[in-house]
């Protein structure tokens, strides 16, 4: 068995388990094609491809009912795909579920927790599930809860630590076997603010010291754009976009007009359109109109305004998001479908 | 919060035979823990067996005269009363299956590398841990109470053969039930009719000759009847009478034999339906 140790002491981003592994170069999450429908014929995951390298951040976003959680579900091996394939670090996840399980840990979206054991006891199952050797696991346990701040907490029961303590001790325990592809299932969704920021920093603190592969999904696009390399925006059970935030951004230019319009937005937006200022990439919601300016300036769209007599209030200018590429994909508002 | 160390490498193995004795072990523990946290689950299940043992059989006895026969009155229903401590005691542990997920870890357990079959096997050690200690203190109370046990090494092993194989099968009704039923409401309900109901046919309280013939023929298909037919053989009637009831042969070595297939065959079937149906339903 081949650990892939360093001379260096890191541990290397590829490894190998009695040569079935990864090989080099080998993404660490390959989906082919997967496709799932449920009993009932309800299509939950419409034949989606993506692959995410070793070491990558990649996130997979999109509102409730997106597919998100389903894909999650057959990475993990808690759904039966209907077709396709799916392999974490090269194991197939229908024909090798206990491989592919045992290189990858999840953090579910809500709380998996035994409540009435200790925040150790919780750790130390994880280890123990997953072959970690005692001397090792104890020493990882130890440094994860440090860096997760619950030493303070780490021997009481479960049940009376708060719900963002109790988050903080699943990404912990999902760490403990050194996962290679690690799963973030919506992490943050039902917390408040504060402690939604502080996971973050511990996300981030993770990303930044641990040489692994980490699949997060979200709705929340502002923590896409802080976390991951690359994403995926999936409506409806298929994939309509996947770059990296920086790119996804950069073909809405560097500034953008919104405004809303009394009267219809769909004029607006065609008579904005007719003089040259929007692209196709403009749209509306409701009454707001969103246009990217590309090239123009504020000032131009501003003119067509005033000389289409149009009645606008509203009117401000900002730099793009991930929810104005998530909206101008799909025509719809990522929280309102959430 | 301070920052993580660099992560050392973890040898990762594949599953083994050594690896997985240690998984099973380890389910076993876990579940363990958490029913030493519920002492309810532990006494609850006891506290009417015990009553019957303690304060029924003897009462029935002198109001009754017993059952005119060789065998104790006390200590026949002191047995008896073992076949609804096991099948209560397994529908308490099934209760924590669905405990487990609604509220605990079910899923980090679904996703860890060891065969799903484990989840239920971990869980059924520790039921049959729990019936065992609850079961020597149901026969400990009868002869307390004055009940006559006839205890030799022989007897002891039906006994322990019968109660354990019994436990499987209804641990295995208690998990099937489990994964099945989405509400606890729904499991709860569904207790009388799967661990109290059977306990009154299958001569726990008199013999099962005492009834009507159609009564008696169905009570003959229960596992707990065979059960409970061993269990008397080994500690209170060495002439297998209830044996000779269910199979009406002249050998009672053979009887015990062929009532020990039967709850044998019901604990391994049970077994593995349970474990496929919790399979079949951790996968959507």
């Amino acid at each position: 068995m081949s650990t892939g140790d360093t001379t260096d002491g890191h541990r290397p981003v590829l490894r190998s388990i009695d040569g079935l592994g990864m090989d080099a170069g080998m993404p660490a999450v390959q989906v082919s094609q997967l496709r799932k429908t449920y009993p009932g014929g309800v299509e939950a995951v419409k034949g989606i491809d993506f692959e995410v390298a070793a070491g990558e951040v990649f996130g997979l976003l999109g509102p409730n009912g997106a597919g998100k959680s389903t894909t999650i579900g057959m990475l993990t091996t808690t759904v039966r795909p209907t077709s396709g394939t799916a392999r974490l670090a090269g194991y197939d996840v229908a024909t090798q579920p206990l491989l592919a399980r045992s290189v990858s840990s999840v953090v579910f979206q809500d709380a998996v927790v035994d409540g009435a054991l200790s925040g150790r006891a919780n750790l130390e199952l994880h280890a123990r599930l997953w072959g970690v050797p005692a001397a090792r696991a104890g020493q990882r346990i130890k440094e994860l809860v440090d860096a997760v701040g619950l030493s303070e907490l780490i021997d009481r029961p479960v049940s009376s630590y708060s719900g963002g303590q109790r988050r903080r001790l699943e990404i912990a325990r999902a760490l403990v076997s050194t996962p290679r592809v690690l799963f973030l299932d919506e992490p943050t969704v039902g917390l408040d603010p504060r402690i939604r920021h502080e996971l973050l920093d511990v996300i981030v603190g993770l990303r930044n010291r641990e040489d692994m592969t980490i699949l997060v999904t979200t709705h929340y696009l502002d923590e896409a754009q802080r976390l991951c390399d690359r994403v995926a925006i999936i409506h409806e059970g298929q994939i309509v976009a996947l770059d990296s935030p920086q790119v996804l951004l950069a073909g809405l230019g560097r500034e953008i007009l919104e405004f809303r319009v009394d009267g219809s937005p769909q004029a607006a937006l065609a008579a904005l359109r007719e003089r040259g200022v929007a692209r196709d990439d403009g749209f509306a919601v409701g009454a707001r109109v969103t246009v990217p300016l590309h090239e123009h300036a504020a000032a131009d769209a501003l003119a067509v305004i005033d000389s289409e007599r149009l009645r606008v209030s509203e009117i401000a200018t900002r730099v793009p998001t991930l929810d104005d590429v998530y909206l101008e994909l799909t025509g719809a508002r990522m929280d309102e479908a959430a | 919060m301070s920052a993580i160390a660099e992560a050392p490498s973890i040898p990762l193995r594949a599953p083994g035979r050594t690896r997985s004795a240690s998984a099973l072990v380890t389910l076993a523990k876990r579940r363990a823990s958490l029913t030493s946290k519920t002492p309810r689950q532990i006494a609850v299940p006891l506290l009417g067996p015990a009553l019957l043992a303690v304060v029924v059989a003897p009462a029935l006895k002198v109001a009754t005269g017993g059952l005119h026969s060789h065998i104790d009155y006390t200590s026949f229903v002191g047995v008896g009363s073992v076949g609804l401590v096991i099948p209560l005691s397994c529908i308490f542990a099934g209760l924590s299956v669905l405990v487990d997920r609604h509220s605990g870890a079910q899923r980090e357990l679904l996703a860890a590398p060891v065969p799903r079959a484990y989840l239920v096997l971990g869980n059924l050690i520790v039921a049959i841990g729990l019936a065992t200690l609850q079961v020597a203190v149901l026969i400990g109370l009868s002869a307390i109470r004055g009940g006559a046990f006839h205890i030799t090494g022989a007897g002891v092993a039906w006994f322990v053969a019968a109660a354990l194989l019994f436990t499987v099968f209804m641990y295995g009704v208690a998990e099937t039930l489990a994964s099945k039923v989405t509400k606890q409401e729904d499991y709860v309900g569904a207790t009388p009719a799967v661990a109290i109901l059977p306990f009154f046919f299958a001569g726990a309280l008199f013999p099962i000759g005492a009834m009507p013939g159609v009564l008696t023929a169905i009570a003959k298909a229960f596992p707990l009847t065979h059960a409970l037919a061993l269990m008397r053989y080994g500690f209170i009637d060495p002439s297998g009478k209830g044996l000779h009831d269910i199979w009406g042969m002249h050998n009672v070595a053979v009887e015990a034999w062929l009532s020990l297939a039967v709850v044998a065959l019901y604990a391994v079937a049970l077994t593995a339906i349970s474990i496929r149906v919790f399979s079949r339903s951790a996968v959507s």
